[in-house]
């Protein structure tokens, strides 16, 4: 009897359509009741006004073209009209499509009074050389007013290979920290106080999510800090891990993926005001992609994880509620504003009707954005400061809750101390300075930026449709799609630059006759790569080897099992594995994917 | 008809930026050129890669600050090997241009910055290659 109920159940289940998220987000939110904010015999007024000003008026040359394109670096191609008017957005329902700010559906702002109520963290990037040198800058950042930390951490930190491993030869300490043991993680967080300052561990992947952060909760356990009073983030995203990183050696993307899902699983449970996951669309965009794919895939990211994380048994009210995202602010000032608007919105949309969400705080977008440095350029380096200041500015009209701003000498190299602190004073000067933060959402109601936040809203999720018609994100990871949506964005950004469609100035707009005076080049401290090894030479000789095979292959042990591995790793942190010992186990296990060709 | 120019691209140990490699890469092959990719390697594989496939050019791509260290045991790697007469060996990516001079002085045959156009590219191929 019981089996019949079964069989039938599962019957209906094959039965029903799947529906997908834009099908569902139709459905529901067209069951709304609206209330249009314009009358409609006004409107009717404006359209015969504006029509006998369209031909009596505005100029032939400009009638003809009233829809421009822009093109800018990293942009969308959205065509933008000559004037926005009440009739670009006829059905304006102030309620349904703003409300006021932490109010569904969250357009204006995740908090009621934003930065009234909390400034934006000033959260800098930093690491480069030995713990010990990146514990210098952290210091110094501190020490003049940064709010946060933001740790980033070299190649071969990143990749998962030790500091003696042959990949990482000529690499250590390169563009960012290195990071071999729980030790290192000491020395890099020499006096700072772990429970005082929030911190933005960089990382980036999945895997290395799974065995640098354990690092960091045994340097806590030993100081004797409880987890619970730890507060910061990490960014393990499978998009980084497993579609724009370059590497030697790739785990198969559907244990990448669960590696993601272990490491919310515990975070939440364990070290509950951590935010288990920043959703990356930052690296892809930068990578190459415009503003509305960078968007449409981290959603997708997030659906699938959500989905993921409800099958194993959790409610979504109570993991959606740490979900953060991470934006890059490009070039096209307008936009960047709408669409921190605009998937704000939408993911409100995502999380209430799509998973029926109840807790207003899963309903959240919260994010963190970095100016882009793709946009910066090597000619007439000082150019690249103003450039960054637009793109913070862009980024707190749109209402992020933390921000980076590039130095303007990362396109030679990592920033010096002095264009680091120039990046810090960008912001400083935007909070105390330019009165922008008292005043929430400040452009809400602009015919143009409201008509710009839907059309980008609806474009966004008719990415994330075609994402779901070709399986869901892993499988379209897999399958090599995206990353060809990818390659022909960016070669076509290329011939745009390079024909002056796109135009940089200083590069192929006025270009300078002159040589500007030279600037200063940050230089990588010396010697960094044969004390590290050293280092973890002494390190193997004098830990427990006993304990650390045994933490490894329970950890191994996990891995195939298919239980959350974290609190095996966490275990290798302990007994003071290196990571390259813990990526190993993971190569053993899963074995090694080959990515899709690449062009 | 002349013979295809024939370029191995490489990314330079675990550098993680390769937007620049893969342009460059549709850059060459849409001007004729055939380009075998090698992902990310390091000095005496990119050397026993290219002495496999028998290429004329080798393109190198650093955006992680080990142009000059690694930079420096491709060359010593060719050299050993008697390549650096007959391919020519060029390096890309985002480092301070005062390192092109060094990388020159190293041995490299040609040093691409950001902001290099395409076509200047593919003509400082076809001229080095000769």
């Amino acid at each position: 009897m019981a089996d019949t109920k079964k069989v039938k159940g599962l019957k209906k289940t094959m039965n029903e359509k799947i529906k997908s998220t834009k099908e569902i987000l139709r459905e529901r939110v067209s069951d709304r009741k609206t209330t249009p904010l314009y009358n409609p015999e006004a409107l009717t007024d404006l359209k015969r006004e504006s029509e006998d000003w369209m031909t009596n008026v505005v100029r032939e040359t400009d009638r003809e073209n009233w829809r421009k394109t822009p093109h800018t670096v990293l942009g969308s191609d959205t065509p933008r009209e000559l004037l926005y008017t009440p009739l670009s957005n006829p059905d304006f329902d102030y309620q349904q499509d703003l409300g006021n700010s932490g109010q569904e559906p969250f357009t204006r702002g995740i908090h009621a009074s934003m930065y009234r109520g909390r400034e934006f963290t000033m959260r800098q990037l930093t690491g480069f050389g030995s713990p010990e040198e990146t514990n210098e800058r952290i210091k110094f950042m501190l020490g003049h007013g940064a709010t946060g930390l933001n740790i980033l951490f070299d190649l071969p930190t990143i990749q998962m290979y030790d500091s003696d491993d042959p990949f990482a030869l000529g690499q250590v300490g390169m563009s960012g920290v290195c990071v071999d043991s729980v030790e290192d993680m000491a020395r890099l967080f020499k006096d700072v106080p772990l429970d005082e300052v929030t911190i933005s561990i960089v990382t980036h992947y999945p895997s290395n999510t799974a065995i640098l952060f354990p690092m960091f909760l045994a340097l806590a356990e030993e100081r004797g800090i409880p987890w619970e009073n730890l507060r910061g983030s990490v960014q393990n995203d499978i998009t980084l891990e497993e579609l724009i990183r370059s590497g030697a050696e790739y785990i198969p993307p559907k244990d990448c993926f669960r590696i993601q899902c272990d490491n919310i699983e515990f975070i939440r449970k364990n070290v509950p005001q951590w935010n288990f996951i920043t959703i990356n669309g930052y690296n892809l965009r930068e990578f190459g992609t415009s503003a509305i794919t960078e968007m449409a895939v981290a959603v997708s990211n997030g659906i699938e994880i959500l989905d993921e994380l409800v099958r194993r048994g959790h409610d979504v009210d109570t993991v959606a509620d740490r979900l953060a995202f991470f934006w890059s602010a490009a070039n096209d000032f307008f936009e960047e504003i709408a669409r921190i608007r605009a998937i704000r919105r939408l993911w409100y949309k995502i999380m209430k009707y799509r998973f029926n969400a109840k807790n207003p705080r899963a309903m959240l977008m919260r994010c963190h954005v970095q100016t882009s440095g793709v946009c910066l350029i090597q000619e007439e380096p000082q150019n690249n400061i103003i450039r960054a200041a637009y793109h913070s500015l862009a980024a707190v009209l749109g209402g992020a809750q933390s921000l980076h701003v590039d130095s303007y000498d990362e396109a030679y190299s990592v920033p010096t101390e002095e264009a680091a602190l120039l990046s810090l004073r960008t912001q400083q000067i935007l909070q105390k300075e330019t009165g922008v933060t008292d005043v929430v959402d400040p452009l809400g109601g602009s015919f143009y930026l409201e008509a710009l936040t839907n059309e980008i809203e609806n474009r966004i999720l008719d990415e994330v449709d075609e994402i779901e018609g070709l399986g869901g994100y892993v499988r379209a990871i897999e399958g090599g799609e995206i990353y060809g949506k990818v390659a022909s964005y960016f070669a076509e950004q290329q011939r745009l630059i390079e024909n002056g469609e796109i135009a940089l100035v200083g590069q192929n707009v006025y270009k300078s006759e002159v040589e500007g005076p030279p600037i200063n080049v940050f230089r990588y401290p010396e010697g960094v790569e044969e004390r590290q090894k050293a280092r973890l030479q002494k390190l193997r000789l004098n830990r427990d080897n006993e304990k650390v095979s045994s933490a490894l292959r329970a950890l191994k042990d996990a891995c195939l099992k298919g239980e959350n591995i974290l609190p095996y790793s966490v275990d290798c942190a302990r007994v003071r594995c290196t990571e390259g010992e813990l990526f190993k186990v993971f190569k053993d296990a899963f074995g090694l994917w080959k990515p899709p060709a690449l062009f | 008809m002349t013979k295809k120019i024939k370029v191995l691209l490489t990314k330079l140990g675990l550098d993680v930026h390769n937007r620049g490699i893969i342009t460059v890469a549709k850059v060459l092959s849409s001007a004729g050129m055939e380009v075998v990719y090698l992902g990310n390697a390091l000095p005496e594989e990119i050397i026993s890669v290219a002495i496999q496939e028998d290429v004329d050019v080798v393109g190198v791509s650093s955006l992680g600050g080990a142009h000059i260290s690694l930079g420096t045991l491709v060359l010593k790697e060719a050299e050993e090997k008697g390549l650096k007469e007959r391919m020519v060996f060029l390096m890309g990516g985002v480092f301070p241009p005062s390192d092109g001079e060094r990388l020159r002085e190293i041995g490299f045959d040609g040093v691409f910055l950001p902001g290099t156009r395409s076509d200047e590219i593919v003509s400082d191929i076809e001229r080095l290659v000769g």
